[in-house]
């Protein structure tokens, strides 16, 4: 149970053994104390065994739910506590030796300190009395001295020498004791030395037993365990034989009966299994008669079909022959079809690839146009900006010159207006009458007149009719203007009916804003609005709607006309127009005549077209078809603009002609005449002139030639001459 | 060449060789393989001349009617290197380049009879060493040695060179030209005799008993014996130190002063293991150590880092000494204090149950065959109650009695650490005896209570036997399934018990 204790029990044996010698007797020796250890251990063991048998009964009982493995348990069990006490009692054995002589050490050290001290009393008293006897003979010795006779001294030395030699004596006494003792004590080494070896020789015999014996009893448990597991196993293999022997004969009855079973089942399911059979034939012969019969039936039929799928079979055959052919002849379609299919393919892709190609050569073309555009539309504008430019200088620069010629002929004319005045005053004696040609007053190139907007036409319009009422009807300059059928009264009216009923067509925001304002600028503001609305914008628009709604009147009576009137209007209109301007250039000084006439001339041609006969209900359906038959003439509109810049040349040349005849031929004749007359008659005069001019100068070199005498004459050199040339010659006097 | 290379170990052997060398170079080659030859009996005869006289063997060899037969009876070469190794190796030791198992192969067939300048660090090898030690020694208790093989050969031979050294006779560097081979390899020293030096001249005059003690004193400087002290320095695993200044096997030539601890000793060896700091287990037995060497030992050890075991059983320690041994209980972490068989009187058991009293670090506590007597035993008895680390106590043969007892059985009934009390050979008594069967009664820890010859009445015994027993099983139980350990368990207790 314990075996580092026991050995290191053991170590210290041996050491004890190895150092101190320790007397004892042998287990073998009359030893009381080493008896009773040995039955004082048998006692125990024998109580102990039975503890542990109890031990062993309570663990039983306590194992005994595990049936099975109890036996073997309860041998290991014991097996151990058997071992454990063996060990137990073998090393307590063992070490009984060691406790001996460990024993028997403290006896004998306890018995040699009493001995010691036995001794050292001893001696002590020895010394004590031996010390006395000392004294007591020194003592003597003292008294020898006085003894003065001789026999008492020798007596007295005698006793000394007694006294002396008892002391020595007790001394050697005590010396041997000593000795003896040490002799005893030599003894007794020499006897403890043996019985070490003694106990050393029974502790090795011990030891061995010891060892002996522990394997002895763990072979024998060992073989005591193995044989409990053995019988345990047999047993448990002769149970479980047991067991299975009885199962397998339970199992094989049940097997017989189960067989028995079995069988008797076989014949009734045989039985079962006959009757049925011919139950079973029975009812198979008459199923095939039945069967047979619709064969037979089926049969017939089957030859009928037959002759069908014959028929059928060639029917189908031809079909197929056809179909065949078809097929091919489709195939050899198809085959070109393909063949047609891959050319077109090949063809498109080209096509297409071209496409591409050209698409992208497009693109770039275009885009190249597109710049190409670009550049000459800027190109063009900076051209337009050149030329109006150029126009505008091109026009000064006419004009200047223009005026410049102008200048240079008018100079002229009045040179030979002057000259034909002196002429005729001086040299014929005539009065002179200024010729008075209208192109002598024109300064600057001849224009046409502008055409003005339809609004400023109103204001004019307007503004006349508000002088009208101080001034008389006749105001030329802004009739000239005013298209010649239609009066200024009339358009006034007219338009301030057309502002009156078609309020609609101005906005709101503006009418509130023309509250404060006059009538006339109301009037025109309004006006102005109504044209944007309409869409009129020019002069000419104006009085074509002046003139339709004059036109409607007549309208009203034979409203077929309407369009053919009014088509003749505009062209009449138009007529009228560049008859005008005709007018205009050829013959100013009668306009007014001409105005009036024509106005008086319209008036009687249209009989009286009032306005104040148009019903104001009527102004919105006139207003309506105005505006429907002013569109197509508004298309025409962008080349006139265009037309309108070029300057009409056409009378220039006749201007000029004009001015160069200014003078009449009859007087350039005269002229020449007067001319050639007048020639000879300068000549004459020059004559004169030259003669008048050579007398003149010779005069002229006369005096020069005095003075140049008279400078000599002066001279000082002349006095210092001998001969002064002064006196040679008389001096002319001065 | 070749004497030049052999180690100063083997000098008297290649004393002898260099001349059988120098005669021819040729006969070496056949000299030096015959140690080897027993160990490769099978490579040996092949490597031979055919000429030899094994030729016929082999001739019959190589005409056998084997069909397969082939040229593999020629070693490979890597056989014929490994032997030629094998063969040179004290002159040229190869292995750590070979592999593994051409290693083990050279291993295998090296003589143990190498020098260990050659061996020592190079060879790691256990079987080799176990050839070593079996060869050397008939009985090897490899266990002893922690189990290596390599460390018992280093060790014991080490031993065997202190055992026999004598001072001023043999040559120091013996041992000193050893430490540098084994100094990886020796964890434990442990003698048990040191010679004296030997008196030259010897005495003509038979020395009386006295006079041999008046010889002692007055030659006690050259009485000294050998100093561990540059040794142990060396060595740098020593854990385990175990000396007895004394002579075996003097038989009739006894004198006292083979036995002699002297003074000079005693420093150099407090000296000693005060520098070795590895050192675990000191034992110094059996050397006549009185009070004053056993505090010199003592203060050396003081505050020592490492030493765990003190044993100075077996010397005539007194109070005094005992006292030193109670300072350095509470100045080390000795575990284990040993002090069987001194003259511990009450005083010293005083000093040392104070110092045990507040000890943490104590296990067991030795004070077989003093004489503590009822006081020491009392005051040790009351540091016991105070004790939670002591486990073993052996107070036999102590003088102790009843008072004792009483407080011993107050101390069992208190204290849960003790396993194991021997108070055997005192003189308890029979109401000692009772008491302690009544401490034991509330004691469930000790495992073991020693009242042999101490008077107790057979009854106590007994009964106090059945509570040990009782308490053995539980702790067991306890071992064995610490979770529920009153349960009854499997049948494997006495086997592992026995063994």
């Amino acid at each position: 149970m314990n075996p580092p204790g026991s050995l290191g029990v053991l170590e210290q044996n041996v050491d004890e053994h190895s150092s101190t010698p320790i007397l004892g007797p042998s287990i073998h020796s009359d030893n009381p104390q080493e008896r009773i250890q040995a039955r004082r251990l048998r006692i125990a063991a024998r109580l102990e065994a039975r503890r542990r048998e109890a031990l062993g009964e309570y663990l039983d009982g306590k194992k005994e739910s595990e049936e099975d493995q109890s036996k073997s348990y309860k041998q290991k069990e014991e097996s151990r506590l058997k071992l454990a006490k063996l060990l137990l009692c073998g090393t307590e054995l063992v070490t009984n030796i060691q406790v001996a002589a460990d024993m028997r050490e403290t006896h004998r050290r306890a018995e040699e300190e009493e001995l010691k001290r036995q001794r050292i009393e001893k001696l002590e008293n020895e010394v004590k009395t031996s010390q006395d006897k000392f004294d007591e003979i020194t003592a003597k010795w003292e008294e020898s001295k006085q003894k003065k006779i001789p026999q008492e001294l020798w007596e007295m030395l005698n006793t000394q020498q007694l006294h002396c030699a008892g002391l020595i004596e007790d001394k050697n006494k005590l010396i041997s004791e000593l000795q003896q003792e040490l002799k005893t004590k030599d003894d007794q080494y020499v006897k403890d030395l043996k019985k070490q070896s003694d106990d050393i020789c029974l502790l090795l015999e011990r030891m061995e037993e010891q060892v002996k014996n522990v394997m002895k009893t763990f072979r024998q448990e060992l073989h005591y365990i193995e044989k409990a597991f053995e019988v345990e196993r047999q047993e448990l293999l002769a149970s479980n034989k047991k067991k299975w022997e009885r199962a397998l004969q339970a199992h094989n009855a049940k097997e017989l009966d189960y067989l028995m079973n079995r069988i008797k089942k076989v014949e009734d399911y045989e039985k079962e299994l006959n009757k049925q059979r011919i139950w079973d034939c029975e009812e198979y012969n008459m199923i095939k008669i039945k069967l047979e019969h619709d064969v037979q039936i089926l049969e017939q039929r089957l030859q009928e079909m037959k002759a069908t799928y014959q028929l059928n079979q060639e029917k189908l055959e031809y079909n197929f022959q056809v179909l065949k052919k078809r097929d091919e002849e489709s195939t050899v379609i198809k085959s070109q079809q393909k063949r047609k299919i891959n050319r077109l393919h090949d063809v498109l892709n080209n096509l297409r690839s071209k496409y591409a190609k050209q698409i992208k050569q497009f693109q770039e073309e275009n885009q190249s146009l597109t710049l190409d555009y670009k550049r000459l539309v800027t190109q063009f504008k900076e051209l337009q900006k050149a030329m109006r430019h150029f126009a505008f200088v091109d026009d000064e620069k006419f004009r200047e010159i223009w005026l410049m010629n102008e200048e240079e002929a008018k100079d002229l004319i009045d040179r030979a207006f002057a000259v034909d005045r002196i002429i005729h005053a001086q040299h014929l004696g005539l009065p002179w009458t200024a010729p008075d040609f209208w192109f002598l007053k024109n300064v600057g190139p001849i224009s046409q007149q502008q055409k003005k907007s339809a609004v400023q036409i109103v204001e004019e319009v307007l503004m006349q009719t508000e002088e009208e009422v101080e001034e008389a009807t006749s105001e030329p300059e802004s009739y000239l203007d005013l298209p010649k059928q239609v009066s200024a009264r009339t358009t006034r009216k007219i338009l301030m009916l057309l502002c009156d009923e078609s309020g609609f067509l101005i906005e709101s925001k503006l009418l509130s804003l023309l509250l404060p304002l006059e009538k006339s600028e109301c009037y025109l503001l309004r006006l102005d609005a109504i044209f944007s609305a309409l869409g009129i914008e020019s002069e000419d628009d104006l009085y074509k709607l002046v003139n339709f709604f004059l036109k409607y009147r007549a309208r009203h009576i034979s409203p077929i006309q309407v369009k053919p009137l009014h088509q003749a209007i505009t062209e009449k209109t138009s007529v009228a127009f560049d008859l005008e301007l005709d007018e205009q250039l050829a013959m100013e000084g009668e306009q007014e005549e001409d105005l009036v006439e024509e106005e008086e001339q319209e008036e009687g041609l249209e009989s009286p077209p009032s306005p104040w006969l148009i019903h104001p209900n009527d102004v919105l359906k006139i207003l309506e078809a105005f505006v429907m038959g002013l569109k197509k003439p508004r298309d025409f509109r962008a080349p006139v603009k265009v037309l309108k810049v070029t300057r009409n040349d056409s009378r220039d040349s006749e201007y000029w002609h004009a001015l160069t005849t200014v003078v009449p031929p009859a007087k350039q004749n005269l002229w020449d005449a007067l001319y050639t007359a007048l020639q000879k008659y300068h000549l004459v005069l020059t004559q004169r002139a030259r003669l008048l001019m050579e007398n003149e100068a010779l005069e002229q070199q006369n005096t020069e030639l005095q003075m140049l005498l008279q400078q000599y004459l002066d001279s000082k050199i002349n006095s210092q001459l001998q001969v002064p040339p002064t006196q040679v010659f008389r001096v002319p006097p001065k | 060449m070749q004497g030049a290379i052999t180690p100063p170990s083997a000098r008297s052997r290649s004393s002898v060789s260099t001349q059988e060398r120098s005669s021819t170079v040729g006969h070496t080659s056949s000299t030096i393989p015959q140690p080897s030859k027993p160990s490769i009996p099978l490579i040996h005869p092949r490597s031979k001349n055919p000429s030899s006289g094994t030729s016929f063997h082999r001739m019959r060899r190589i005409i056998a009617e084997n069909a397969e037969w082939s040229l593999a009876i020629v070693p490979l070469l890597t056989e014929l290197c490994l032997q030629h190794i094998v063969k040179n190796f004290q002159k040229n030791p190869v292995l750590k380049q070979l592999l593994p198992e051409h290693q083990q192969k050279v291993l295998n067939h090296l003589s143990p009879d190498l020098p260990l300048a050659v061996t020592a660090n190079l060879i790691d090898d256990e079987n080799y060493w176990r050839r070593c030690c079996v060869q050397r020694w008939p009985v090897c208790h490899v266990a002893r040695h922690g189990g290596s093989w390599k460390h018992m050969f280093f060790e014991r031979h080490l031993e065997n060179l202190l055992k026999h050294f004598i001072p001023g006779t043999t040559d120091p560097a013996v041992i000193l030209d050893l430490v540098p081979l084994c100094r990886n390899y020796v964890r434990r020293i442990r003698v048990d005799q040191f010679l004296p030096p030997v008196r030259l001249p010897p005495p003509p005059w038979p020395g009386d008993q006295s006079d041999s003690g008046s010889e002692g004193d007055a030659e006690e400087p050259t009485m000294d014996h050998y100093q561990l002290g540059d040794l142990v320095a060396g060595l740098r695993h020593l854990e385990e130190l175990d000396l007895v200044y004394g002579v075996k096997d003097c038989g009739m030539n006894f004198e006292w002063n083979l036995f002699l601890f002297t003074y000079r000793d005693c420093h150099s060896l407090a000296a000693t293991i005060k520098a070795c700091h590895t050192l675990k287990i000191f034992r110094l037995t059996r050397s006549k150590v009185d009070d004053d060497k056993a505090r010199i030992l003592i203060r050396s050890l003081l505050d020592h880092p490492a030493l765990e075991e003190l044993d100075l059983s077996h010397n005539l320690i007194g109070d005094r000494g005992a006292r030193g041994a109670a300072k350095l209980l509470s100045h080390s972490r000795l575990r284990v204090l040993n002090l069987a068989n001194n003259q511990v009187r009450a005083p010293g058991a005083q000093s040392l149950a104070h110092a045990l009293a507040h000890n943490t670090n104590l296990i067991s506590l030795n004070l077989r065959l003093n004489c503590i007597e009822d006081e020491g035993g009392q005051a040790l008895a009351h540091a016991l109650q105070m004790n939670k680390c002591l486990t073993t106590l052996h107070l036999g043969g102590n003088e102790l009695s009843e008072p004792t007892a009483t407080l011993l059985s107050q101390v069992l009934a208190v204290n849960t650490t003790l396993t194991s009390i021997n108070l055997s050979c005192n003189h308890i008594g029979l109401d000692g005896g009772k008491q302690l069967l009544e401490g034991m009664s509330d004691n469930k820890t000790l495992l073991e209570f020693d009242l042999r010859l101490s008077d107790v009445a057979q009854e106590s015994e007994y009964l106090i036997s059945q509570a040990l027993c009782a308490n053995r099983e539980a702790a067991r139980q306890r071992a064995l399934n610490p979770s529920h350990f009153m349960s009854p368990n499997t049948a494997d207790g006495p086997e592992n018990s026995a063994g």
